[in-house]
């Protein structure tokens, strides 16, 4: 694990606040003497895809409801585009899309339209039509788009719930669990879209157990543990490490410390690690007579090391 | 304002509690205007079909209109969170005042809905059966009264079908008016449980509870239970209890109002 992808390491470690679309301050919730979060802070620029993993009853739930203005913190507070989400009434909403359930609840004698068309006049949206048949197209609903809610499979009825939370164009998006109930194709449209959000400038902020999808387009993953923040990962160091497999790693792992372009090697296991080049590695491994089986990229297993940490906190 | 308040009473309408509520109201009268042992249980032979609607709303306003309209009210927030769709609303920008204010004239409309169904139903009754007993269920002017204005339902003397119609109308509005606290207080109730039976048991514990208080008789004047007869009453007797139950009522509505803002959902 290089100290590269940690962020940090403290949860109330302060937060860079400026042009944080969403900032989480000193966030506490007690119900009674019970706490259940504690000094929870962190920031998610535009653009930035934010994975909060966690074990159940780390407080994932009870943090996403804070976030969206479900339920209120005993300490701390939540910024959205910079205003007080608690202090700034409703229109402090404005900017936020949210699926808080799984799978997301809606009218079920209502169709999937009538549902977003509902959701469209309370975000009192211009043209709604329009914009209905986009979210629609994009979740590929639009063939179920006319039947009622009740007669809906999880997995449609979960891609309603994204497509309802995208239909306003939110600037921030806070989503729980938002793959639970679906198929593997749905989960990699899910995915998809996400990312293609991110893109478009969207603070995207979800809780998830699937950590390796995750991975590939998030950029920070914060790791909550019994209501505190345990750690902050970033993952934008990912593919700059090289694993080479070696017939004597231990022997190649010293050599390799000692050529020029090649820098953090580390011994693992069967495997030697290093950060640099990988032309320049091999090129020296090779000369020097060690026989190669193969060399690629070092993906951070954000899964293991979650498991890793979660098991010490 | 008016598109989230039809949206209310659409879904009010596919309540189960409302539903079965207005069956209820609807059957009473039949049952009543079919009755074998009316005359021994009220010594009470009818006249005339107007005095159908006064033996649905006395019965119906002893327990079953207060605690079908508790149950629809509590259903009406509580039938939200069960199926999540409060959540999902109060995402929104849009204010959670101006939900519960939409929420809240629903609940207030249901009483509305309960006693004009009991009415409805006594009339259509009262026009059936008089083709089978005119003497009994007619709809004419009559001798007699309709139980609902003076005279119970000996009357004063000849009574023409509008006045009637008048004083049966009239009593018909003053005991919706009447259910309106308990619409509020089941409300506000469940705002504070977020849950229909838990809401629906307390706001009719509360009536009943309120009811015992009549042993104090320093405040049974200011009593919510005090008037739960006014349509059955008239005079100035009306006025004050009229302004009381709307203090209760808009007293419990802004309580409620209060407790949602900052509630925890």
């Amino acid at each position: 694990m290089s100290p590269r992808h940690i962020l940090w390491g403290v949860a109330t470690a302060p937060v860079q606040t400026e042009s944080l679309s969403l900032e989480a301050i000193g966030l506490g919730k007690r119900y009674g003497r019970k706490p259940v979060l504690e000094g929870v802070s962190f920031g998610v620029a535009p653009g930035e895809v934010y994975a909060l993993a966690g074990p159940n009853g780390s407080g994932k739930t009870t943090l996403i409801r804070i976030l969206t203005g479900l339920a209120f913190p005993t300490a701390g507070t939540v910024r959205m585009l910079g205003q007080d989400l608690y202090e700034g009434g409703w229109s402090a909403r404005k900017a936020l899309g949210a699926v808080v359930e799984a799978p997301a609840a809606f009218y079920p004698h209502l169709t999937g339209r009538q549902n977003l068309e509902m959701q469209a006049y309370l975000s009192d949206l211009n043209d709604p039509e329009v914009r209905i048949r986009e979210v629609l197209t994009r979740l590929e609903l639009l063939a179920v788009a006319d039947q009622r809610v009740g007669t809906y499979s999880l997995g449609q009825r979960q891609r309603l719930g994204l497509a309802a939370a995208i239909l306003h164009k939110p600037r921030v998006l806070i989503l729980d669990e938002p793959t639970s109930g679906l198929d593997p194709q749905g989960i990699t449209r899910v995915h998809e879209i996400l990312a293609e959000l991110a893109w478009e400038g969207t603070a995207v902020f979800l809780s998830t157990h699937h950590l390796r999808e995750v991975s590939a387009y998030a950029d920070k993953v914060g790791i909550l543990g019994g209501g505190r923040l345990l750690e902050e990962v970033k993952l934008d160091a990912k593919g700059e490490r090289y694993r080479l497999r070696v017939d004597n790693p231990s022997m190649v792992a010293s050599f390799l410390k000692s050529v020029p372009g090649v820098e953090n090697v580390e011994l693992r296991t069967l495997d030697v690690v290093f950060e640099g080049s990988p032309n320049v590695a091999l090129a020296a491994v090779v000369r020097e007579g060690y026989q190669v089986r193969f060399l690629e990229p070092d993906y951070f297993d954000l899964y293991e090391y979650y498991r890793e940490r979660v098991r010490n906190a | 304002m008016l598109r989230v308040l039809l949206w209310e009473l659409g879904k009010l309408v596919r309540l189960r509690s409302v539903q079965l509520g207005l069956a209820a109201a609807l059957l009473l009268p039949i049952l009543w205007a079919f009755a074998p042992g009316l005359r021994q249980l009220y010594k009470l032979e009818l006249v005339s079909g107007w005095q159908v609607p006064a033996l649905a709303l006395i019965t119906g306003m002893d327990f079953l209109f207060p605690f079908l309209t508790a149950m629809a009210a509590a259903e009406v927030l509580g039938s939200e969170v069960s199926l999540g769709t409060l959540k999902s609303v109060l995402l929104r920008p849009s204010p959670r005042s101006r939900l519960l204010f939409a929420k809240l004239l629903t609940v207030l409309f249901y009483p509305l809905m309960l006693v004009t169904v009991s009415l409805l139903g006594s009339l259509l009754i009262s026009l059936i059966a008089s083709v089978f007993d005119p003497r009994s269920f007619g709809l004419g002017s009559f001798a007699g009264g309709t139980g609902l204005g003076p005279g119970s339902f000996g009357g004063v003397g000849i009574l023409s079908p509008l006045a009637a119609f008048g004083e049966v109308f009239r009593a018909h509005v003053l005991a919706a008016m009447v259910l309106w606290p308990m619409a509020a207080l089941a409300l506000l109730y469940c705002t504070i449980f977020l849950n229909t039976t838990s809401a629906a048991l307390a706001a009719i514990s509360t009536i009943l509870l309120m009811r015992l208080l009549v042993a104090f008789p320093a405040i049974t004047p200011f009593l919510l239970t005090t008037y739960l007869d006014l349509y059955l009453r008239s005079g100035t007797d009306i006025t004050l209890g009229l302004s009381l139950l709307l203090i209760y009522t808009f007293g419990f509505g802004g309580l409620a109002l209060l407790i949602f803002e900052r509630k925890d959902v």
